[in-house]
Formats: structure tokens, sequence, C-alpha cells
């Protein structure tokens, strides 16, 4: 991801600063923070939450912040990198328990996350995903530490069974304290409202974006004699590739002129390959296996529509990412789907066959009846919705915010804890704060603060990669800024 | 943004993300968690119908306390072997006419299973456990009694949690529940005085623990009436015998009946009324077709 996109952002910073009105960078700002993003996910890891962090601290370098991304080591990946406009990411030794999260004790990582905050100046720790142990034991050291902490929920959680039970008291105890929360969604917001029994004003909407010139329409691609609908998904069951084995029979017997591409991968692939069997598909149901994300905008491309056949959603970047490249969309109405893109652009379907082939036959007839809006002018439309500097912008008032908060002194802190998570798991995990208290305090005494190096900064209003000071004179700067604080 | 400032206050907010709206990020509606829904799918209980379906639960406890008592009586020589197979093999026979009565016939149309296979197989096993009656008194020979014991206690709690009671849950396995009723018959029986004892032991053991609940679970879809009367006399009896050999068993055991019975229930209806399901957009939803269709 990293390193395929250096491309767009490795043009001279110059010329993408920036159109007017978009804030303007060249007036300094006030504030600048120095901003640690924490998760278990990130690259050579593919997904939403990797490629958000990674745009995001794009956009946050370029507005002038420091960023800095921490997360686990990936296989012989460990130790530091650097990216794109000398943002580091350091690769922590932790062990790797269950799909790429992190096992956790809530104690262990502390020192070495302790000294990357240290070392790094950091003051908003920003974690993502719920899945991640790492993002939330970074969380709970930051706390512990006296930083501001922000928490990025991507995804949705029933309440129904035992494991959404245990794990929605989980995510409980890690926010109750936390500054600011940010869902990619309304209706994800309200999840993560009910789960960790939140205020709402200290959650905010910010959505996910897509680029915009990563998804470009090319209608020569697509073969206009016949009618191509495009499937881009991993073949999971929360997917929805159950629903796709039942569309594809039912419109491929309607339908003569009718083809199917299906990109991605997973368990599910098997019943589509049955189906393709039992009903003697071959030349018409094409499964091209797992997509790179570079590749997805050409499989797009090729098609005149788009079906997503998700169960659940929070914010779906796949539809976005279709209907910029100018395809009509077709999707279940589930999570914050309805929300993403307005009526005139897609087509909402209950989750269900006959409603999906609905819906399809519809976006079937416009076709061939020429109502649809043309490629180019869908992009243009799509274009505007979702940007990541629009992000990064909404993302720093957030950051703005919760810089002038007060974290929560321990006995507050404490307080909060038991009167807010029931008293038996906020009397144990107030205890596991003590612990990690002192934890901290022996750090301390061990190695103090002040003999801990300060990192060199790559990023940021005074970073090295910003202006190519001589190693030597950006030393000397770096030790000014350490005796200011 | 695209709002213009003098607007805001005018303008409503709407539950998209596509457009820039003149409210902040945190901002919070009056429309926030209006589709949230609760207890859509909750059921109301009636209480007899709670305490109806308890049978179930209050059978099963009586089978394994009957199983028992009657292994005492073996034990100490109270009772005659003869007599429990003559006894076991008359009710056997009753139990398999009315198995059939009940339904009319339906269920054997259905199953085509053969009364000459029903005959072959109950034969085989006989001869068998008969011909491996010995084996199974020396079994355990050189096992301590004290660990006979233990284990066919957990074995009989276990058979009573991994019973099929009609929950569908992921606890729940006929066959292992069978498994450890019969491996306990197998131990208790290993500790009786002779082979024939064994041997009688574990067919009584099969009557009660796998026959008995087929034909209590045909009673009870059929003849709901019946089946509160055979379920109550059974009780009685399961009591009855337990009475002979301890009070205080007894009482504790018709103590645990009536909690499972009434109590439960109770307990269950009364507790409904905190129930708080949350419902929302969030959900994951269901495929509510039958999507084999495609594949067959």
């Amino acid at each position: 991801m990293a390193y395929r996109r250096r491309g767009r952002h490795g043009h001279p910073r110059s010329a993408t600063r920036y159109r007017a009105g978009r804030g303007n960078l060249y007036t300094f700002r006030t504030r600048t923070h120095n901003i640690c993003m924490v998760s278990d996910f990130f690259y050579p890891n593919m997904g939403g939450v990797e490629s958000h962090i990674y745009q995001l601290s794009q956009c946050l370098i370029e507005r002038g912040h420091k960023v800095v991304i921490v997360t686990h080591a990936y296989g012989n990946r460990k130790g530091i990198r650097y990216l794109t406009n000398g943002l580091k990411v350091y690769y922590l030794p932790l062990k790797v328990m269950y799909n790429q999260s992190t096992a956790t004790t809530l104690f262990h990582s502390l020192p070495l996350l302790r000294y990357i905050f240290v070392r790094e100046r950091v003051t908003i720790i920003h974690s993502h995903s719920s899945f991640s142990a790492m993002a939330h034991d970074a969380l709970f050291h930051a706390k512990t530490m006296g930083l501001q902490t922000v928490f990025t929920d991507h995804s949705l959680f029933g309440f129904a069974d035992v494991s959404s039970v245990l794990t929605n008291k989980l995510l409980t105890v890690s926010l109750c304290d936390t500054n600011h929360i940010i869902c990619v969604s309304y209706t994800s917001k309200e999840n993560t409202v009910l789960r960790a029994a939140l205020n709402p004003e200290i959650v905010s909407v910010i959505p996910n974006a897509v680029d915009p010139t990563d998804f470009t329409p090319d209608p020569f691609r697509r073969h206009d004699s016949i009618i191509t609908i495009v499937v881009v998904s991993r073949l999971v069951y929360r997917k929805g590739t159950d629903l796709l084995s039942g569309i594809i029979p039912e419109l491929c017997q309607k339908y003569p002129d009718l083809n199917f591409i299906i990109g991605g991968e997973g368990p599910k692939r098997i019943i589509l390959e049955e189906v393709r069997e039992r009903y003697q598909l071959h030349d018409r149901v094409r499964l091209l296996g797992a997509l790179e994300h570079k590749d997805v905008r050409n499989v797009l491309v090729q098609g005149h529509i788009f079906l997503n056949t998700s169960l659940t959603e929070a914010f779906c970047m796949a539809i976005v990412e279709a209907a910029s490249c100018g395809l009509q969309v077709v999707s279940t109405k589930v999570g914050g789907i309805p929300e993403v893109l307005p009526e005139n652009l897609i087509i909402l379907c209950e989750p269900s066959v006959k409603s999906l082939c609905e819906g399809l036959e519809k976006a079937i007839s416009q076709l061939k009846s020429g109502t649809l809006p043309a490629p180019e002018n869908l992009h243009n439309i799509v274009k505007t919705f979702y940007t990541w500097r629009n992000v990064a912008e909404r993302t720093e008032k957030v950051y703005d915010r919760v810089a002038g908060e007060a974290v929560l002194p321990m006995d507050r802190r404490l307080d909060r804890l038991i009167s807010h998570c029931g008293p038996v798991t906020g009397c144990i995990f107030a205890l596991l704060a003590v612990f990690n208290f002192l934890f901290l305090i022996f750090l301390r005494w061990m190695t103090p603060d002040s003999v801990i190096d300060v990192a060199i900064d790559a990023t940021g209003p005074k970073g090295a990669w910003t202006h190519q000071y001589p190693y030597s004179k950006k030393r000397g700067e770096n030790n000014e800024i350490c005796k200011i604080r | 943004m695209s709002a213009q400032p003098g607007t805001s206050t005018e303008v409503k907010w709407q539950k998209v993300l596509y457009e820039r709206q003149p409210f902040p990020d945190n901002y919070v509606d009056q429309r926030f968690l209006e589709e949230l829904r609760k207890n859509v799918h909750a059921r109301k209980y009636r209480f007899w119908a709670v305490v109806f379906e308890s049978g179930v639960v209050v059978q099963q406890l009586c089978s394994v306390c009957v199983f028992v008592v009657i292994w005492w009586y073996m034990d100490e020589g109270l009772l005659a072997p003869h007599w429990l197979l003559g006894t076991g093999l008359a009710s056997s026979l009753i139990g398999y006419i009315l198995f059939d009565l009940i339904d009319g016939g339906e269920g054997r149309r259905k199953s085509g299973r053969t009364r000459w296979a029903d005959l072959k197989s109950a034969l085989v096993f006989i001869t068998f456990t008969y011909g491996f009656s010995p084996i199974l008194k020396t079994l355990t020979e050189s096992v301590s009694t004290d660990t006979i014991y233990a284990m066919s206690v957990f074995m009989l709690l276990g058979h009573l949690v991994f019973f099929d009671y009609g929950a569908n849950a992921a606890i729940v396995s006929s066959t292992l529940s069978l498994n450890m009723a019969i491996f306990a018959s197998v131990c208790l029986a290993s500790r009786l005085p002779r082979s024939l004892h064994a041997f009688i032991m574990v067919t009584f053991a099969i009557q009660i623990f796998a026959l008995w609940p087929m034909l209590q679970k045909k009673l009870k879809a059929h003849t709901p009436c019946s089946y509160v009367g055979v379920t109550l006399l059974f009780a009685f009896s399961a009591l009855g015998g337990l009475l002979s050999i301890s009070l205080v068993g007894a009482v504790l055991f018709a103590l645990l009946l009536v909690a499972i019975s009434c109590l439960c229930p109770f307990y269950l209806i009364r507790l409904q009324l905190f129930k708080e399901n949350i419902h929302g957009p969030w959900d994951e939803a269901e495929i509510k077709e039958d999507l084999s269709r495609f594949l067959n």
C-alpha cells in the first residue's frame, strides 16, 4: 500500500498544497500535534483500517503535524521503517495471537510503548479498530501516562450473542475514560454509543474516504453488447456470498446477455464454484480470486453494474469506489450503507435473493433504456463526496478539541472506572489500572524520562523530512525543543 | 464546507455522510437512535405452558433416580434379577406397542423400518450383552469402588447436562448423553454380585435411558394429557422408591423437582420483565430464504 502509493504522495509538496479555501497551510497553524497512531492492522496487511491509517497520517503530515505509527511486527518486517514523507512506523516484536491481533496481558507492552511515547514526544494517542488488542493496550497505557486519547471504531457489533456481550463490556472499559471517539458512519456511532455506554457528545462521525484519482471510469474497457455485473468482496458469510449464489442462476437464466465478474477470495468461494458447475456458467461467471487493491479499479471498469451483498457494514468503501468508477450500484440496505451514497446513485434492496434480483433487474432495464448517467458524470459527482483531506481536516478538529481537555487524574479515573463499568468489572480494571500505574513508576525509576533519547523528528513542522537540515543542526534543534518542554 | 453559515439555523440535519452539513461532527440530533428497537423477538411465556415443558427435565431426573434406586436394591440383594428382567421385558413390550399405537403407525411408515429389523436389533443386543456380561462383571475389578461411584456420579450428571431437552443449543448432544448413561450403568453393574445381575442392569439402562425418552417424546407430542399423567406417576414412583431408601434424599429430591417444575418457570417469567434486547440497523442481516435449492 505504502510503497505503491508513493507516486502520488511523493510529488513535490508545493504542488499538492493547496487549492484556496481548504484550510491555509501556509498561514502557520497555531497548534500542531504529535500524534501516535496505534493499531495491530497496518501495511503489509491489507484492508480498510490499514489504508485509513496510512492515508489519514499522510494528510495530517501534509497539514503540519508529526505522526508516527505503531503496529506489531509482520514476519520479517520489524523494527523501524520510514514510509513516504518520513512517516515513521514502529513494528514492535509482540506476539500475534489471532487474526493478526496481538495477545494482551495489559502490562507487557507498557515498557515498549512508554519508550516510544516519550522519545517521540507524543501528545495524542489515536488507536484504531476495536478488534486490535494493541490499540486498547495503548489507550490504557496512555491514560496511565496522562496523555490524550482518541479512538476510531471501524466496525459494527451486535448485542445478542455471548461473544458480543463480552467484547462490548471490554469496549465499555476501554472507552469510558477515552477523550474522544470517532466513528465512520452515523449507524456506527449509534452502535458504539450503545455498546460502550458513552455520552454521544464525545463521539464524532468522520466517514472514510476513497482516493478519487485511483478510481476513474474507463468506458472503453467494457463491452456494451453484454451486461456485466461486478462483485468485489471477500467471499465470506458476512459479505453475503450465499445470497450471491442464489442471484447468479436466477438472473443468468432470465438474461442471456448477462455476465458476472467476481473478485475476491474466501471460504465461500466453493459455493460459487458449485453454482457455476451446476448451471454450466463457466463462460459467463468469472471468478478472479484475490485482488490487490491496485487491481480493483481495472476490474471495476469492466462492468456496468456493481453488486454488494454485505449482511453488515459500518461504511462500505467498495460501493463508493464502484460509483467513482461510474458503475450503477445495487446494494443491500444494511448498517451504514444508506448513508453513504445519495438515492439516485444507488439501488437499495432488502438482504434477500428476491429483492436483490428485483434491484438488479431495475438497474438492467435502466441500462438498456439508456437512462443511467454517463460514467464520467457519475465520477464527477462522487469524487466530491469523500476525500482524505477532508477527513484529516475534521480529525484535526477532534485533536484540537482533545488537546484542550484535561486528562483524568488517577483518582478520578478510578472513580470513573468503578462507577461506569459496573461493580465487578469496574473494580477489577481499577485494580489493574493501579498496577499499571505502579509499573509505570517502576519503569520511570529504572529509566527516567530524561535519559530516553529524543527521536529524530522526521515529519511535522520542524521535521527532518520537510527541511533538509544537516544532521548535526537538526539534532541541536531537537534538543532545544526538549528544553522548552 | 458547502453550506452557508447564514442558513445553518433552518437546515435540517440529515443522516447522510456524502453531504457536508453545517453541524459539528459530534452533533447529536433528536433522531439519534430513533431506529433502536427493543425486544423484537422476545417471546411471551405462559406459566403453565412453561411448567408443561419442564416435564422433560423432571422425567429425566426421575429416570436417573429410578435407575440408581433399582441398582441399590439389586446391590443389597432385595430385588431378584429375574423379577427385574420380567418387568423390564413386559414394560418394553407394552411400550413398543404403545409407540406405534399413539400416532397410528405414521412414524413407522415414514422411517420405513420393519418390525423384523426391530426384532433383529433387539436380539443382537441382548445376545451380545448376555455374552459379554461376565467381562462387564470383571472389567473394573482392579478399580476401587469409590472411583467407580465417583465416575458413575459424573457420568450421570453429564447425561443430564448433555441430554436433548428440545433446546437448540451447541451443548446438546444426545449421543454423548446416552453414552455417558450407558457408561455409568456399566460401572455400577460391575459392582453387582453376579454376571446375570450385570447383564440385567445394562439391559435396564438401555430401556430407561434410550427407549423410554423416545416413547415420552411421542406421548408429549400426541397426547399431552396422558403425558402429564405419566410424568406425575413416574415422579411419584421415583420419590417413593427413594423414600424407601432415605428420607432426607427423598425430601431433597422432591424439593428439586418442585423447584424445577414450578420455581424456575416462575422466575423465567418474572425475569422477562427485565429483558432489554437491543436491535437496530447495525444488526447483521439474516438470510431467511432457503438457498440450498439453487444447488440441488
